[in-house]
């Protein structure tokens, strides 16, 4: 028998612990490959499938797999790695967790799926993310503390501005409304922490896969315009936001999350105090009855049930603002290691992504068919995306999509592809963005960071024809 | 022994099961219990003085050395109100916490395949 199966068979059954595929996978990928299917890794690093091996793992996948050939080697099956499909597959449990828990929530489509109860998360598996503009209902919600009552009178709601400015302000929602000319976009609100799960060794945080996103039509006024109006000293280059939300120890004397800006995203014409969402009173859920919203900068900066911005002459020091949190590497670090707090930089834009979000991971496509019609959206934070590609060989071979224009700045960007499969069986879709400086995802999630930041590697997608 | 292997590796992919919870007319976080947790000693210690503030869910999608682990009690109580914990607490913590959410062991978030069903 191979050492290394050996080994960890071994250690599995001495130590009465049920490990998964993923995991086998990350402790030696290639191992795993001989393990599992039998497949062994060519020179050329693609794996090499063949009688038992290619049948084990088409039986693992659930159909033949017409390019096995091009399979890199160690590379976990979409199939078998994280992903939502969108109809779970029946059968009995064999061990109780993990489950997939959605959402029931008044108002929420109950696909999203619930990464955490308290605080209440939740991500929208990509294959909901379908529509054009996001609906309410399949937006993806992340909290930090507890969710507040929702206000009796939303036009009586406070929101102060203070610190390094001329003529401190304190207005209501009405008196923003009145006083400031209104404007609708339709932008991308992502978590910071989005694709997190991505990394190995797993990061800390909540665990998402590409759901932390959404691009909804968002009312409001521009922030910068009410800072004008308080009148930023010279000494003022950054933001301190603060919510009504209660921190989760139920200490009100402690910000459950206060995170900032520099002053110029605050006074970019796109960062916006919003009061409406798809048209509707911005549901307390999403920070209702008003928000901030950065578009394309981590969604922590878009504070929720805001009531106060604080504007200071460094750059701020809130909870989400220091240590690990919100930030990502100056000089690549070794995954897993001991992080350098001198080491890490604020995360601002977010990064380039694409997903596929129809076909639906795990569908199955009726059999003879030879041409898939894929549909998805790509973003890529402060930037815009230049191209899409797709790839139904395991990246052997790529095809560009019809990418469109966004509405506006900040908006997604919608993509089509049709493409041509030889044979029925088991496929994996793969999509890349490529941003505007030239940025491509990666095959992995790149520079690992202790929390998490910056996961944005490719789309997979496996779907089954025949 | 290889078959055995197999089978036994790909009775592992196939768990999970979904749950969808009965519609209700506002969000209570469910209750959860210490026991639906992977057992092992100090997985009640752990579960109580996580779950003061937040779920154990989040803890348990979480997949991180000692130190990481250790890091992150010191983060709890330094910046988000958690009580000081003694030393023989801290310990029983920890070793449950590396025994049972180590950085092989990442148990949050595997699916399901879509294509098997028994």
């Amino acid at each position: 028998m191979i050492e290394c199966i050996k080994n960890y068979w071994e250690g599995s059954v001495a130590n009465k612990i049920e490990r998964s595929i993923a995991e086998l996978y990350s402790d030696d990928p290639e191992c795993a490959d001989a393990a599992v299917f039998g497949r062994k890794t060519n020179v050329d690093r693609r794996g090499f499938l063949s009688g038992a091996g290619l049948a084990a793992m088409g039986a693992a996948v659930g159909g033949a797999i017409p390019f096995a050939q091009n399979m890199p080697g160690g590379l976990i099956p979409a199939a078998l790695a994280q992903g939502q499909p969108a109809t779970p597959a029946a059968g009995p449990a064999a061990k109780p967790e993990p489950k997939t828990v959605y959402l029931s929530f008044p108002g929420k489509n109950d696909k999203l799926v619930v990464i955490g109860e308290k605080p209440l998360v939740a991500e929208t598996p990509e294959f909901l993310l379908d529509d054009d503009t996001t609906p309410i209902s399949k937006f993806y919600i992340r909290n930090n503390g507890q969710i507040p009552d929702t206000a009796k009178e939303p036009d009586k709601w406070k929101i102060s501005i203070d610190g390094e400015v001329n003529k401190p302000l304190e207005l209501t929602l009405g008196e923003i409304k009145a006083k400031f000319k209104s404007q609708t976009r339709r932008m991308v609100l992502e978590c910071g922490g989005n694709g997190r799960s991505f990394f190995t060794p797993p990061a800390s945080g909540n665990q998402w896969t590409n759901g932390g996103a959404g691009c909804a039509e968002w009312t409001g006024v521009r922030l910068g315009e009410v800072l004008k109006l308080a009148g930023v000293k010279p000494s003022g280059i950054y933001t301190a936001h603060y919510g009504s939300d209660l921190h989760l120890s139920g200490d009100a004397s402690k910000p459950t999350l206060s995170r900032g800006v520099r002053m110029p995203k605050a006074m970019d014409p796109d960062s916006m105090i919003v009061w409406a969402m798809n048209g509707e009173p911005l549901p307390n859920i999403h920070g209702g009855p008003v928000r901030l919203i950065y578009p394309g900068w981590a969604g922590s900066a878009s504070h929720k049930w805001v009531t106060k911005i604080t504007v200071r002459d460094k750059e701020h020091d809130g909870p989400g603002m220091t240590g690990t949190s919100y930030r990502l590497t100056i000089k690549p670090m070794v995954p897993g290691d001991k992080a350098d707090p001198k080491n890490f930089k604020i995360l601002e834009s977010m990064p380039v992504r694409s997903i596929i979000t129809s076909p639906a991971h795990g569908t199955k496509i009726a059999a003879g068919t030879r041409e898939l019609k894929l549909r998805g959206a790509a973003w890529a934070g402060d930037l815009a995306v230049n191209k899409v590609d797709i790839s139904v060989d395991f990246g052997s071979t790529w095809t560009q999509t019809q990418l469109s224009k966004p509405k506006n700045r900040f908006d997604w960007q919608r993509f089509t592809a049709s493409v041509k499969v030889p044979a029925d069986g088991y496929y994996e879709i793969w999509t890349r963005a490529t941003d505007s400086r030239g940025s491509m995802q990666p095959h992995v999630a790149p520079f690992w960071n202790p929390s998490g930041y910056g996961g944005n590697p490719m789309h997979r997608v496996a779907v089954l024809i025949g | 022994m290889i078959m055995i292997f197999r089978s036994f590796v790909l009775a592992l992919v196939v768990y999970g099961i979904a749950i969808t919870a009965s519609a209700q007319l506002a969000f209570n976080p469910r209750d959860e219990t210490p026991e639906e947790f992977p057992s092992g000693a100090g997985r009640d210690e752990t579960f109580y003085a996580c779950t003061a503030c937040h779920g154990f869910k989040l803890v348990a999608q979480q997949g991180m050395s000692r130190q990481r682990w250790d890091d992150t009690l010191t983060w709890m109580t330094e910046k988000q109100g958690m009580p000081e914990l003694e030393s023989e607490e801290r310990k029983i913590i920890l070793d449950y916490l590396e025994s049972t959410f180590s950085p092989k062991a990442p148990a949050g978030r595997s699916a399901p395949n879509p294509f098997l069903k028994q």
